[in-house]
Formats: structure tokens, C-alpha cells, sequence
């Protein structure tokens, strides 16, 4: 009967326990949504930095990274390469030569990071041949094809077909130039690609460097929830002569910024957290002070004060039962939804792309974290009805009889 | 063999400025199925030594013996478990629980008593059957009138099966009509069920009914009149 009571209390002001229930509902949708939005910037920008460009897991000569010489290569590239694309959790690898240079228009020069790749696995791997957004990935053009990003044909004032210089230290250390021929343009929202890496095809970067085939860079990119420390341990021990990193060595900033949203998410809960206890002590407070003459005869009679206080618990907790689900599923409808249609932030494109964000973000929410929203929500709302139903019991019967 | 021994009892109240004396050593014996009205004019000390007698205040000094317990040596909490298992409760402004239906705050007192719900509903229906309010057992206290609300307060008090019920001015928001009928199914309880019934009041109607009237006056007894 104590539950049906305070069932029927909850509804005895029913505007009143509407409004708190409707505060319940917005504090768990912002929550959910917040958590989706944040996730999505974060997914967004990880998924854009490490399946378009640092991949998984990279792998270096240690010399190599120290100041990008061509001579530091990683001994049996290929051969490692094409081992690990059979190991178990990864989806693919490529290969990459590397070469710091210039780049010069009729116009304009700019620096950039030259990239020979193997143009089939780098699309597997980065999905460079996606991003195309004018002409071919490498095709149409015999000799020296290069594509580069639209940022900088821009800086070049250049477009498909036009001729651009490259210029770097071969292998002996000798100062090379050749042209190539832009076959494509590249549109993304990474800095890197956009701006400071031209891509040509290894075998045509090679006969320039003079490498006979030999590499720097290993990129590796794993199957999705694949933990790329097993695979880097995996091939540390087989080669360990090699500098093998995962993409939060290589950025660690990406880790950094993954620990923080984590941490802005907390901050986020406790703010509207913080908020709701407020409403609802403000809410039980009112309702033990409106019902203290009730509240002294209950006494009177013989119920006893951890009766009082459970019943105080329970209306709040009925609040929050009530609120919580319609908040959830609010939440969760509006996530669902723009999880597929994603949220269209082009009015700020230029802004979030020069952060690499892209911009339509798509929310995310893991389904534990409904879970994790609707116990703090409960735990929040019993925290709110411990001052008020402290307040309850510590009326005196006698006092609280003649009140008016 | 009295349930109620009162000895010597003050009461003074020192919250404000000027200390009141409520209570100037009231010495007082009820026996068991006592129809009693503590009668004297406003202030004169009756709701104090109702709720002296309730265990919902205590004494500045002297000595409360109810139902062979000395009320002065319970904490809180045993007062609680006291009043539920041995005082009835009837206030002048009913005080019952607006959510519940009538035949429910009958049955509310046997639930805090912990007792089985068949036994609960058949006492609940009993009580409200001999209260004449039977046929308003579904509906909700706001619907009825203030002598039928008072009749389902009654019915809660001797619910819990008390060693005696207080009523505090229970007929001052009555009509005459009523208060009669209130008044009549009260004595009929006090026959029937053998209920000791003690009545704080200044109406005349039921200190005519009360076959014992206790007179206050500033604090003390001034009369004890059996009939």
C-alpha cells in the first residue's frame, strides 16, 4: 500500500510532477544527444584521421622518423607487407616510399611530402580512390601521374592535366627534379591530404629516388573492434628491428583528445545532473511541506519514520521511472534518426574541415551508455529525495497536526 | 483496571517568550471501556493532555502510565510502535489520506500492524458496515460528508484494535445531525467492541453523551463527574 500511496502522490499535483518529469525528459534527451554528438565528432574525426590517414598501425624504419632520409628504409617491405595481410584481424597493408620535397606550378611552388604508393592496396587501406572529387585515380595518364589535394591545386593554381615540377634528394643525396602530369584531385577534410601530400606511383617515384624497390612506410589497417596492440606485439616480435607504432603513438593527440571527450562527457552528465537534484529537491521539498499536516497524522497513527522516508524515496523514485523511459526513448528516436540522416553542419564546413572534422557528423550512442544514463539518472533522483524526506521525518506529530 | 494513570502532570511550555503553564499537575485514572469527555473552555489544557496521553507530547514532569507503560521512558521510535498497537486517533479535521479510498484508510492502520490482508478487509468492511458507511468503501474521502469522513476516521481508530481512542474536538466541524449520529455510533462501539473512548471537547452535546465529564480549568482538574 506505501507504494500505491506514493503512486498516487506523485499524481495529486499532477502539473507539478509533470514538470519535473518534463525536466527529466530534456536533461536525458540533451544527455543523449550531447553523448551522440560528441561521439560523432569524435568517431568522425578518429575514423577521418585513421582510415584516411595514419591507418592502424604504421611501420618505420626507427631512423627513419627521426628526420625522414630516404636511405632509412625498412629492410623487406613488401615481403613484410604481404605476410601481414594474412594475419588474422588484418584488413589490409601498403606500401609507401616517402620523400620530403618541393612542389612548383608555372605559378607557384609549395612544400610537400612526396608519397610513392601501391595505388591498389593504398585505396583498401586509406580509400584514397574515394575521395577523388575531379578526374581518375591514376588512370588516363601513362607517365608520371600524380594526384594531389584541392587545397593545394589551389595554392598551385592548377587543375587536371596541368604540369607540376617535384623536386627532392634522391637516395645518393643528389638534388632530382621531374614533372608529372595531375590526374586527379583529392577532397578531404584532413589537412594532410589536402595540402601537404602529393601521391604518385611507386614504381615511378622509384626510378626517380633510385630505392630498387624499397620502402618506408608500412600502413596497416585492421578489421573494425580489432585491438591493434596484438597485432603490434605480433609483429615485434617477429621483426623486431623495425619501429612498429599504433595510431595512438603515432597521434597521440587522438588519444589525448579520445580520454577528453570521455571527461567532457562526465562533465556534461554532472551539470545536468546537478541540475535535476536541484529540481527535484526543490519538487519533494514542496510536496513534504504541502502534505506536513498529512505527514504528522501518518506519524501519529504509527508509521514509522523509515516508512516516512521510504515513501518520500519511493514518490521520487516513481518521478524518475516515469521520466526516464520517455527520456531514453526520446533520446534514442533521435539519435536512430540521425544516425542515418547524420547532422548537416555545412554552414560551418570550412571551419570544422580545417580542424579535419567533416561535416556531416553522424551521432553515436553505445548502448550501454543508455543504461549508464538511466541508473545516474535514478541515482540522481534519490539523491535529490534524501533532504526532503529527511526533512519529513523529522517532523514533530504533534507540531505538524496543528499546522494550518 | 485502569489503562490510563496520570500522576502529578505538568507541562509547561518554554519556546516563548513568557513561559505557559498548560498543564499545573493534572492527576487523572481511566478504566477500560470509559466514555469520557475532558471538557473546559479554549486553553484551558484539554488537547495538551490529549497529546500527553497520545504520546505525541511529553511531560514537563509527573508521571504517564498507559496500558501498564510508562510513556516518559520510550524513545521515539517505540512511541511510534506504541500509538500504532495501542491509541486510537480522531482529529477534529479527520486527517485522512486523500489518495486512498475510505475502505483503504480503514485498512492502512492493519497494514502498518503488518497483519494478513484477508483479516485486514474483512475487520475494514466490519468496522465501516457498523459505521453505516459500508456503501462508500470504493470512494475517495473528498467525496463524502464531513460526518461520514469523521465516521471513516472513527472506523480507522478502532481498526488497530487500541486500548482506547482519543478524539480531539471530534465534532467541531459537525452539523447537529451528524454530530448525533457520529456521536451514537461512537457509544455503540464503546458497548459493542467495549472501546474506551476520551474526548477533548467544549461541545455540550457530547458532554451530555460522555457518562464521565473531566472539567479543566487553567491547567487542572476541577471537577470528575461520573453519571
Amino acid at each position: 500500500m506505501l507504494l500505491k500511496i506514493a503512486w498516487r502522490n506523485v499524481w495529486r499535483s499532477r502539473g507539478r510532477s509533470l514538470v519535473v518529469m518534463g525536466a527529466m525528459v530534456v536533461g536525458i534527451w540533451a544527455l543523449i544527444f550531447g553523448t551522440g554528438f560528441m561521439n560523432g565528432f569524435l568517431v568522425g574525426y578518429m575514423a577521418n584521421i585513421i582510415n584516411n590517414g595514419v591507418s592502424n598501425i604504421q611501420v618505420h624504419n626507427p631512423e627513419f622518423k627521426k628526420d625522414f632520409e630516404v636511405q632509412y628504409f625498412i629492410t623487406d617491405g613488401h615481403k613484410k607487407a604481404e605476410e601481414m595481410r594474412d594475419w588474422p584481424g588484418v584488413k589490409g597493408t601498403t606500401t609507401r616510399m616517402i620523400v620530403n620535397g618541393m612542389i612548383a606550378s608555372p605559378k607557384k611552388a609549395a612544400g610537400v611530402q612526396i608519397r610513392g604508393i601501391d595505388i591498389d592496396n593504398e585505396a583498401i587501406v586509406t580509400n584514397l580512390d574515394s575521395i577523388i572529387s575531379e578526374g581518375t585515380y591514376f588512370e588516363g595518364v601513362k607517365r608520371n601521374p600524380i594526384v594531389i589535394g584541392s587545397k593545394l591545386a589551389e595554392t598551385l593554381k592548377v587543375k587536371l592535366r596541368s604540369k607540376v615540377v617535384l623536386t627532392f634528394n634522391n637516395a645518393d643525396g643528389d638534388i632530382t627534379a621531374a614533372a608529372f602530369r595531375i590526374v586527379g584531385i583529392v577532397t578531404s577534410s584532413s589537412l594532410n591530404i589536402s595540402q601537404r601530400y602529393a601521391f604518385v606511383r611507386q614504381q615511378d617515384l622509384d626510378k626517380i629516388l633510385g630505392m630498387n624497390g624499397q620502402v618506408h612506410e608500412i600502413a596497416v589497417i585492421t578489421e573494425p573492434l580489432v585491438e591493434e596492440d596484438i597485432i603490434v606485439e605480433k609483429y615485434r616480435a617477429a621483426y623486431n628491428h623495425d619501429l612498429v607504432e599504433s595510431w595512438r603513438e603515432i597521434a597521440p593527440e587522438l588519444a589525448f583528445m579520445q580520454e577528453m571527450y570521455g571527461s567532457m562527457l562526465y562533465v556534461l552528465m554532472g551539470i545536468i545532473m546537478v541540475a535535476l537534484v536541484f529540481g527535484i529537491v526543490n519538487t519533494m521539498l514542496m510536496a513534504v511541506l504541502e502534505r506536513f499536516r498529512e505527514l504528522g497524522m501518518l506519524m501519529a497513527v504509527g508509521m514509522n519514520k523509515i516508512r516516512v522516508f521510504s515513501m518520500v524515496l519511493i514518490e521520487t523514485l516513481y518521478l524518475g521511472i516515469v521520466g526516464a523511459p520517455i527520456g531514453l526513448l526520446v533520446g534514442w528516436l533521435t539519435i536512430l534518426y540521425y544516425e542515418g540522416a547524420g547532422v548537416d553542419l555545412s554552414n560551418y564546413s570550412e571551419g570544422l574541415e580545417s580542424f579535419g572534422y567533416s561535416s556531416i557528423l553522424y551521432p553515436y550512442v553505445q548502448s550501454e551508455a543508455y543504461f549508464q544514463i538511466a541508473i545516474a539518472v535514478m541515482v540522481t533522483a534519490l539523491i535529490g529525495a534524501i533532504y526532503p524526506a529527511w526533512k519529513a521525518i523529522k517532523l514533530k506529530p504533534v507540531e505538524a497536526l496543528h499546522s494550518i | 483496571m485502569s489503562i490510563i494513570k496520570v500522576e502529578n502532570v505538568v507541562k509547561t511550555y518554554t519556546e516563548t517568550a513568557v513561559p505557559v503553564h498548560a498543564l499545573n499537575g493534572v492527576t487523572l485514572n481511566i478504566e477500560k471501556g470509559e466514555f469520557t469527555a475532558i471538557v473546559g473552555p479554549s486553553g484551558c489544557g484539554k488537547t495538551t493532555l490529549l497529546n500527553i496521553l497520545g504520546g505525541l507530547d511529553d511531560a514537563t514532569s509527573g508521571s504517564v502510565e498507559v496500558a501498564n507503560t510508562d510513556l516518559t521512558e520510550l524513545k521515539d521510535s517505540q512511541l511510534i510502535d506504541f500509538r500504532l498497537n495501542n491509541i486510537g486517533f480522531v482529529f477534529q479535521a479527520y486527517n485522512l489520506i486523500p489518495v486512498l479510498t475510505n475502505l483503504e484508510n480503514v485498512e492502512f492502520i492493519m497494514l502498518l500492524q503488518k497483519r494478513d490482508k484477508k483479516e485486514r478487509l474483512a475487520r475494514a468492511m466490519d468496522l465501516m458496515q457498523q459505521m453505516g458507511i459500508a456503501d462508500k468503501a470504493k470512494q475517495r474521502p473528498s467525496e463524502l460528508s464531513g460526518g461520514q469522513q469523521q465516521r471513516v476516521a472513527v472506523a480507522r481508530a478502532l481498526a488497530s484494535k487500541p486500548q482506547f481512542i482519543l478524539a480531539d474536538e471530534p465534532t467541531a466541524n459537525l452539523d447537529s445531525k451528524a454530530t448525533s449520529q457520529l456521536l451514537d455510533m461512537m457509544a455503540k462501539m464503546n458497548k459493542d467492541e467495549n472501546a474506551t473512548f476520551i474526548f477533548a471537547t467544549h461541545d455540550q452535546r457530547v458532554m451530555d453523551k460522555a457518562r464521565r465529564v473531566v472539567t479543566l480549568e487553567d491547567g487542572v482538574i476541577v471537577s470528575d463527574v461520573t453519571k
